[in-house]
């Protein structure tokens, strides 16, 4: 208790001057620049012109050593715990935080996703403003709140809500008994995953998938699956192959895509190539498809052949656990956290919603 | 002056480890002999949207950047395996909400597709004008976000003033600010009024005057001009190399646009051109996002004129509402009568959706969203009511590669000018 810097920090809480400090405090709430999430549209709207935070003394301000607020925007994955964590510490006191959003509360459209944390869990949380995205008044309200608790003292919810019992406003006489409603969302145990040539009408594409076979010379089969839409069926051995033979017109990976078809024990990879160079081929999307069995799921690497599918070989590596050999990054974690494993095979399951009536869900 | 190499033994600092920096495995080692620095910029830095690069540098200039993406990812492509075809369309547009018209036409024209289903013409330009307006209201924040990473305050309060009109629009159209979801399978979810389009028509005024004001106070700004011409230039061969998108391969010489290459919506029948630059640096970059914002302002003139002398109501297909099997048996008693969709799902949004299953097959589309091209592709098994695989591939992410490629050469505190001439906006590209 002798400490004097104790004693200092008390003075200053409650001394003769504090109610400087608390006013110094108030109206001078800088906000670090940590925008986490889609909600920091609103948060940026907020602090232009149009609703002008600035006339209460809140500002965004670049560096956190500088700043005394947290406005959390939204979402907080996994990766970005950290980050929040450490710019949290580094901030000086007294320092305060604002979570924004419904995905900062309990996930709101992400509540079960793999990836998301609550911020709640990582820093201590002065308010809550919910919405997805909350308008800029809505956040105002929030930072004038937090002025209120820096002056008082003490926190209190700026919204109360009494409770309403659905039978007296609906002059409900007597409740039947109910039961929940049955989820919508149906999923087939034993889907099946087939893609099938289609009978459309396109004059070039035809003429253009017979060149095409021709010029794979059975290496892989094309077909059309939509106007504009061709689709090569290969091997894992053929595809390089195959691929060669593209990137003679095809000059661009759009998408790398990866199946996983579970009860049939394999995985169908897909590369969706099309062209920037030639005017004709512009519109035609082709997909290269090749099966890989779940047990050893190794494919080539194409970015000798197409820079472009680098990183989306390191998303469907992190996603999917299927190595592409020769890729040299390989083996590490790009997208997603190092402590989330192939999270969107079919065997990771995440939480799904329980439908109840009224009370608790247990 | 020549440079001379020195073996020293060299150990990196114990936080690359203890922090679970993400760097590749010996680069570390490599760039103390080298006699480069590596710097970590981000998550939190002076700008906005938060992703790590990790940067080498010799003296100033950068030999190579990594990046470290992911802050922002949120998994949603496992998530809409499990939601409703229906509950993945105000989850597809979360990526990048201030574009979010784009974001859900491209998902919604996927299921359409696999549907097999016309949309009715009204419907189609007013996706069109929502799908515009959003564009200038994407175009607006990237340049307020870059003025913010030039450090010019006023070229930040300018673009996000004219943004409150835009929503202001989206909110009389849709009822929302930003998160519009407002496109559904089949057409849009409410018919928009006279009134609305004629604000709608006089927000495209403000926005013309005001972005020649802005011209004088930012686009042409000496400092501007200085800070990002010959920054980060791409080549041609480059961008479509790395399969640059968007505004950003326009930049570098390559007329490629969704809109113009594979026409959907009603872009077929209004008359706009696609801009092209052949500089490919930052400030090409930029002032082509400028100039679409001009010809975006056009294509939402004709399209409300044209939707003025259209009649009102049928926004939704017939066929999703179950109205063309109705006409067929009437068709069949002999009465022939022009079958015509609602005009508003109020009320009735599960009655339609709800039980939406696709036919089995893989259907993909390509739109041209503000920063480029999305792509989705859906995976049906026929059965679920849900997709069984959905892939979504954003701008961001296709540019990102690019993006890294042609922070080489630069000096570091070109960095951020780079950063913001790409709108590189973290939630839209980690997903
Ligand atoms: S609350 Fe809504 S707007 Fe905010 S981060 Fe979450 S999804 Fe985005």
């Amino acid at each position: 208790m002798n400490d004097p810097n104790i004693k200092n920090i008390k003075f200053l809480h409650s001394g003769l001057l504090s109610p400087v400090k608390k006013w110094g405090a108030k109206w001078s709430l800088w906000a670090v620049h940590l925008v986490t999430s889609c909600c920091g549209v609103e948060l940026a709207h907020t602090y232009a012109s149009g609703y002008d935070a600035e006339r209460w003394g809140t500002l965004n301000f670049g560096m956190m050593r500088q700043t005394n607020l947290i406005i959390v925007e939204g979402t907080i994955s996994k990766k970005m715990a950290k980050a929040l964590r450490m710019t949290w510490e580094q901030m000086p006191d007294p320092k305060f935080v604002i979570v924004m959003g419904a995905c900062g509360l309990e996930g709101g459209l992400f509540w079960n996703s793999y990836h998301i944390v609550k911020p709640s869990e990582i820093v201590p949380v002065d308010y809550f403003v919910p919405g997805c995205p909350p308008t800029p008044e809505g956040l105002m309200r929030g930072i004038l709140a937090l002025q209120k608790k820096i002056e008082s003292g003490e926190a209190k919810a700026t919204a109360k809500y009494q409770p309403v019992r659905l039978e007296e406003v609906l002059e409900i006489k007597e409740v039947k008994e109910r039961k929940p409603p049955k989820s919508p969302v149906k999923i087939a145990e034993k889907p099946e995953i087939k893609i099938e040539p289609r009978d459309v009408e396109w004059e070039f594409g035809k003429s253009f998938v017979d060149e095409l076979n021709q010029k794979l010379a059975g290496a892989g089969e094309a077909f059309i699956t939509d106007v504009n839409r061709v689709y090569i069926r290969t091997t894992k051995e053929r595809f390089l192959e195959v691929a060669e033979k593209l990137s003679e017109d095809f000059d661009h990976v759009k998408s790398v895509n990866v199946i996983d078809v579970i009860h049939e024990d394999k995985f169908i990879v897909e590369y969706t190539v099309s062209s920037y160079s030639s005017k004709e081929l512009m519109p035609v999307l082709v997909t290269i498809s090749a099966e890989i069995p779940r047990s050893n799921p190794r494919f080539p690497s194409v970015i000798d052949i197409w820079p472009s599918a680098d990183y989306q070989e390191r998303e469907m590596y992190d996603f999917f656990g299927v190595w592409f050999e020769n890729n040299p990054a390989m083996g590490e974690k790009f997208l997603i956290a190092p402590e989330v494993e192939t999270p969107l095979r079919k065997d990771f399951k995440i939480p799904q919603p329980n439908y109840v009536l009224g009370g608790e869900s247990e | 002056m020549k440079e001379i190499s020195v073996e020293l033994p060299v150990e990196p600092p114990v936080e690359v480890k203890s922090l679970f920096l993400p760097v590749p495995p010996g680069l570390m080692e490599e760039s103390y002999k080298k006699d480069e620095l590596v710097i970590f910029v981000g998550p939190q830095h002076g700008g906005s949207g938060h992703m790590r690069i990790i940067v080498r540098l010799k003296g100033d200039v950068i030999t190579e950047a990594i990046p470290d993406p992911g802050y922002v990812h949120r998994g949603m492509e496992k998530l809409a395996e499990n939601r409703l075809y229906l509950q993945n369309i105000p989850l597809l547009e979360r990526p990048a909400i201030m574009d979010c018209a784009n974001f859900n036409l491209g998902y919604v024209r996927a299921i359409e597709k696999a549907l097999d289903i016309e949309v009715p013409e009204r419907a189609e330009y007013i996706r069109t004008i929502l799908a515009e307006l959003c564009r200038i209201g994407t175009h607006l924040y990237d340049a307020g976000i870059l003025s913010v990473f030039l450090g010019h305050t006023t070229g930040f309060m300018w673009p996000f003033a004219m943004r409150e009109m835009i929503c202001e629009a989206l909110m009389r159209v849709s009822g929302a600010r930003i998160t519009a979801s407002y496109i559904v399978p089949g057409g849009v979810r409410r018919d928009v009024g006279r009134d609305v389009l004629e604000y709608i028509k006089e927000v495209t005024f403000f926005i013309e005057r005001k972005t020649k004001d802005f011209e004088k106070i930012f686009i042409m700004n000496p400092v501007t001009a200085a800070r990002l011409k010959d920054v980060a230039t791409i080549s041609k061969k480059d961008a479509i190399k790395y399969g640059l998108v968007g505004p950003f391969l326009r930049a570098c010489g390559v007329e490629y646009d969704t809109r113009a290459v594979e026409p959907y919506g009603a872009y077929d029948q209004l008359s706009w051109d696609v801009v092209v630059a052949d500089e490919g640096d930052s400030y090409a970059r930029f002032l082509v996002r400028v100039n679409e914002i001009a010809q975006s302002i056009s294509i939402i003139r004709q399209a409300v004129s044209i939707l003025r002398s259209m009649p009102e109501g049928n926004v939704i297909s017939p066929d999703i509402a179950g109205k063309k099997k109705k006409a067929k048996k009437k068709e069949e008693e002999g009465e022939e009568e022009e079958v015509k969709g609602p005009s508003d799902v109020r009320g009735k949004l599960y009655r339609y959706y709800g039980r939406l299953t696709l036919p089995p097959g893989e259907y993909t589309t390509v739109t041209e969203a503000a920063r480029g091209t999305v792509l989705y592709t859906i995976v049906s098994d026929g059965q679920s009511t849900v997709p069984y695989r959905l892939r979504v591939v954003t701008p961001g992410w296709l540019y990102l590669k690019g993006f890294m490629e042609s922070l080489k050469g630069c000096r570091l505190a070109d960095l951020q000018a780079v950063y913001g001439s790409f709108g590189y906006f973290p939630p839209e590209a980690d997903r």
